[in-house]
Formats: structure tokens, C-alpha cells, sequence
């Protein structure tokens, strides 16, 4: 089963490497090492920690680009193009195939993020501004890339590519925006109001969890299971909505 | 199509969107004119930070960065004669409510609200934000005492930020200078006198050890005068006759032991006109 998971993981990551995803990466390099140059002319102090700041975002919307939209094609364009057939016709299960889309897509962002925390950790070394912990914040923002992916798979199972990445990017934002979830439950004067929002807030995906840049920045203690938290936030929530896009794929009529 | 057709139709077109993009340039720089001259305040509809910080999606910090860049840009530009209408909004309601922790724009807000804009109070209101916001920085309550001495004149309430910023772990040397000195300027020369000798005895710089050694010298010439002079005043009030000598005072218990000045010399007494006077000359000369 491994063999067969793994193989259409590399031929998917393949396919992105042919769509010219490493191009974000030369963006990103550009950049990152412009910016860095040129900032400061425009600011007064501040130097480090805007320019952590910039490399982390670019880092995490770079990745979240990356999960999206290629995300979203990934079983969806197979059946457009009807490659699926041949695939299936083979002994693979569904299964597999949708397991093995995740992983090659997943093995694309851990290339994808590797070469730009590289590019980050460059600039900043030149400059004197390294902090390892920057590393862990990196670490976290794949976790949320894998968590987005997970979604962006199921959705692409589900409908079309359009629909999908609209419903992608809406969990993505609604992810962020939890906790203000949990500030309108206390405002509500219903308790069927403040039971719904509780329940949203528990079962759509928390990407706030994936999010400790603020911190690293600053140099504030980051909780010492935070890591350990969000990695079995990740494992549980990302193997359930998989297991998901899994039995979708299963039930869905390809003609 | 001939060939030479088809690239003069070629031609014409990259002509035609050369033209249509100057167009749009031109039309650009009269929009930006009549923005300019508008009555509405470009910084009217600048969402509060706490809305912005809902539609950061988790890129608060480089929301914050971006809007500081753009408020040092902005606050640079002496052609805006009107800058300063919204300066409370730009630091205190939006960049600082992005990123709490964000140090640079409590201090560089406070500075263009005390030297620009001329509103020490605003940039007080700013700092003391900063102040709960980053407990662990002693360099807000810094600010804020160097700013109410210096710009307000209000040396009793720069001590108390002084004093704030003397209890967090890792604060520079120099604010117990400052704040000693604070005590001084607000007239509580005993407890300056007990900050400067605390200095004086800590320290391991050769050229503090100086200062706080004159600060000393003249500081204890004052507090010991002081107490002379009233308990002079107190054996008037008890004896109804002034003291032959400050011996007597001592005499009657109203003083422990008569002070020594720095030299370790005594202070001159003149029973006639009852003063009391240091033999020597102050360094600091204050």
C-alpha cells in the first residue's frame, strides 16, 4: 500500500515541479533580500523585526498559495482530464489515490518551505539577526500548509475547483478568526446562541493554533506545549478531515 | 493578411497601449489632485486597529510594520499641514493596538506628539499604554520620566516612572541617575540624597563614582543644614532664646548628635543671627 501512496506522491510532486511552482521561490528570494535591503531607508529602528515579520509572512502566504491552489486540482482535475480512469484501472484503491495526492502535494510545500526558510535564515545571518526560535514559528506555519492541504483535498473530492478554493480560502479565514468566536459567545444573551458559537469554535479548524510569529518576533515565552498541542491538533483534525475526502472519493460515481 | 500589414497592425497596437497607459497616468495625477483637495481627511476611514486586527488574519505584527513605515513616511512630510489631526489614532488606537509589543512606535509616536506636535500629554497617555502593555521593558517608563522631566517640568511624577522602571529586572544604570536626581528637582533632598549615596557605594564606574560622590557632597550639605536649621528653629521655640552653641541643642535632646559636613569638619553657627552655614563651597555649585 505504501509503495503504491508513495508513487503517486511523487508523480503529483512532479507535476507541480512541471507547473512551475519553484518560480514563487525566486519571488520570494527576490523579494526577501530586496526588502531587506531598502528598509532601512524607510524606517526609523525597527529593522529586525519588521524584516522577521516580512520573511515569516511571505513563508506563510507563499505556503498557504501553494496548498490552495494546487490543492484544489488535485483530484479534481484527474477526473476533468480523465487520467483518474487509467489510474484506478489499476490495482489502487481509492484510497490510496487520495492519500497519495495528499502526500506528493505535501512533500511540494516541505520543499517549497525548506528553500524559503533557507532564503530567510540567509538574509537574516548576513545581517546579525538570527534566532533559531524563528525555526519552530516555521515549523508551525507547515503544520497549518499540511492542515489547509487536508481541506483543500477534501473540498476538491467534493466539487469543483472554483467551489473548492472558495471554500479553501473561506476555512482558511474563518480559521484566523475563531477566537472572535469565543468573544461573541460571552456577548450573547441566548444560550442556544452561546452553545452554537461554543461548537464552532471546537469544530471548525483552529489555525490560530499554528501562529506563535507574534511571539517568536518579540521574543516572548511561547507555552512549552505549544508544539506538542498543535502537532496532536494536526494529526487528529488533518486525519479526519482526510479520512473524509477518503470516503467521499469512495462514494463518488466516476463516468 | 501580408505580412507587413500584419506588423504595422502590430505596431499601432503596442502604440495604442503606450498611449492608453500614459492616459491613465495623466488621469492618475488628476485624481491624486483632487484627493488632495478634498475635504474629507484621507485617514478618516482608517479602520481602529481592533477592527484591523480581525482582518489581519494572524499578520497583525506585519499590518503594524507596515502601517509604522507609512506613519514615519507620513509624519516626515512637512508639505501635510494638517498631519498631526489623527496622530493619537494612527499609534495609540491602531499600530499599537495591532502589536502590543511592538516597542518602536510607543517611542517614536511620543517623540513626533512631544517635539512635533507639541502634545506631551497625548504622548504620556501613549507611553503609559506601552508601560502596561510591556511590564518586562523598562525603557516605556523611561520614556515617560524623561518626557514628564523634561518636556513637563514634573519632576515628582518623573520620579515615579523613574522608580517604575528601576523595578524592572535588566534596567540601565543610568535611570537610577535620573531618578535620584528627580528627587533632587522636587525637592525631596533626603531621599535624593539616599538614591545618590546608593550609587555612589554600588557602582564600579570610576566617573559615576564621581558624580554621584558630588551629588553626595552637596546634597548632604543640604539635608544636614536643614535639619539644623530647624532644630535651631525648635530650641527658639522651646528655650525662647537662640543657642550659644549647637552643642546645646544636643543638650537638650532635641538633637541626637550634630551632623558633620562631607569634610568631616562642623558647621559654623553665629548665635547672634542664629544661621548656620556650610565652611566650604558646594562642587555641583547648585
Amino acid at each position: 500500500m505504501l509503495t503504491r501512496i508513495s508513487a503517486i506522491a511523487l508523480n503529483t510532486f512532479r507535476e507541480a515541479i512541471r507547473h512551475r511552482i519553484l518560480y514563487l521561490l525566486l519571488i520570494f528570494a527576490v523579494a526577501m533580500i530586496s526588502f531587506a535591503q531598502i528598509l532601512s531607508l524607510l524606517t526609523v529602528g525597527s529593522e529586525e523585526k519588521i524584516i522577521k515579520d516580512f520573511g515569516l509572512a511571505s513563508i506563510d502566504v507563499f505556503g498557504v498559495l501553494t496548498a490552495v491552489f494546487i490543492g484544489i486540482g488535485l483530484v479534481s482535475r484527474e477526473i476533468e482530464k480523465r487520467t483518474v480512469y487509467t489510474l484506478l484501472a489499476k490495482p489502487i484503491h481509492r484510497f490510496e489515490f487520495v492519500l497519495g495526492k495528499y502526500a506528493g502535494l505535501s512533500l511540494t510545500l516541505l520543499v517549497n518551505t525548506t528553500v524559503m526558510t533557507a532564503w530567510f535564515f540567509l538574509v537574516l545571518l548576513i545581517k546579525g539577526m538570527f534566532d533559531a526560535r524563528l525555526g519552530v514559528a516555521v515549523l508551525l506555519l507547515f503544520f497549518q500548509f499540511l492542515l489547509i492541504t487536508a481541506l483543500a483535498v477534501l473540498f476538491s473530492c467534493l466539487s469543483t475547483p472554483i467551489l473548492a478554493s472558495v471554500m479553501t480560502l473561506a476555512l482558511y479565514v474563518i480559521g484566523h478568526l475563531l477566537w472572535s468566536l469565543d468573544l461573541l459567545s460571552a456577548r450573547l444573551s441566548t444560550e442556544a446562541g452561546r452553545i452554537l458559537c461554543r461548537a464552532l469554535y471546537y469544530v471548525l479548524p483552529n489555525l490560530g493554533n499554528f501562529d506563535i510569529k507574534g511571539e517568536v518576533v518579540h521574543g516572548l515565552t511561547v507555552a512549552p506545549g505549544r508544539l506538542l498541542w498543535a502537532t496532536l491538533y494536526l494529526l487528529l483534525y488533518g486525519s479526519a478531515v482526510l479520512w473524509t475526502a477518503c470516503a467521499v472519493f469512495e462514494r463518488k460515481e466516476l463516468q | 493578411m501580408a505580412p507587413s500589414l500584419l506588423r504595422r497592425g502590430r505596431s499601432l497596437m503596442t502604440l495604442g497601449a503606450l498611449a492608453c497607459l500614459l492616459l491613465a497616468v495623466i488621469v492618475q495625477g488628476r485624481i491624486e489632485g483632487e484627493r488632495r483637495g478634498g475635504s474629507v481627511h484621507p485617514l478618516l476611514y482608517l479602520p481602529s486597529g481592533k477592527f484591523l486586527k480581525v482582518m489581519a488574519l494572524g499578520f497583525d505584527g506585519l499590518l503594524a510594520d507596515v502601517l509604522y513605515l507609512w506613519s514615519i513616511q507620513y509624519y516626515g512630510n512637512y508639505d501635510i499641514k494638517d498631519r498631526f489631526d489623527y496622530l493619537e489614532r494612527i499609534y495609540e488606537q491602531v499600530i499599537t493596538e495591532l502589536d502590543p509589543h511592538y516597542l518602536d512606535p510607543y517611542l517614536v509616536g511620543a517623540l513626533i506628539m512631544t517635539a512635533e506636535a507639541r502634545k506631551p500629554e497625548m504622548a504620556l497617555k501613549l507611553l503609559d499604554k506601552g508601560v502596561r502593555a510591556n511590564p518586562d521593558q523598562w525603557i516605556m517608563p523611561f520614556e515617560a520620566g524623561f518626557l514628564c522631566y523634561n518636556d513637563l517640568h514634573d519632576y515628582r511624577r518623573a520620579a515615579v516612572y523613574f522608580e517604575m522602571a528601576m523595578r524592572v529586572p535588566g534596567v540601565h544604570p543610568l535611570v537610577h541617575r535620573f531618578q535620584a536626581e528627580m528627587y533632587d528637582r522636587a525637592g525631596d533632598k533626603s531621599t535624593s540624597l539616599k538614591e545618590w549615596l546608593e550609587i555612589y557605594k554600588t557602582t564600579t564606574d570610576p566617573y559615576v563614582r564621581g558624580v554621584a560622590w558630588n551629588h553626595v557632597h552637596d546634597l548632604k550639605v543640604d539635608v544636614d543644614l536643614a535639619d539644623l536649621k530647624d532644630a535651631v528653629s525648635r530650641f527658639r521655640d522651646k528655650e525662647e532664646r537662640a543657642p550659644r552653641r549647637l552643642q546645646e541643642i544636643v543638650a537638650s535632646g532635641l538633637l541626637q548628635a550634630l551632623p558633620r559636613d562631607p569634610e568631616n569638619g562642623d558647621y559654623l553657627y553665629d548665635p547672634w543671627s542664629g544661621e548656620v552655614r556650610y565652611r566650604g563651597v558646594p562642587i555641583l555649585g547648585r
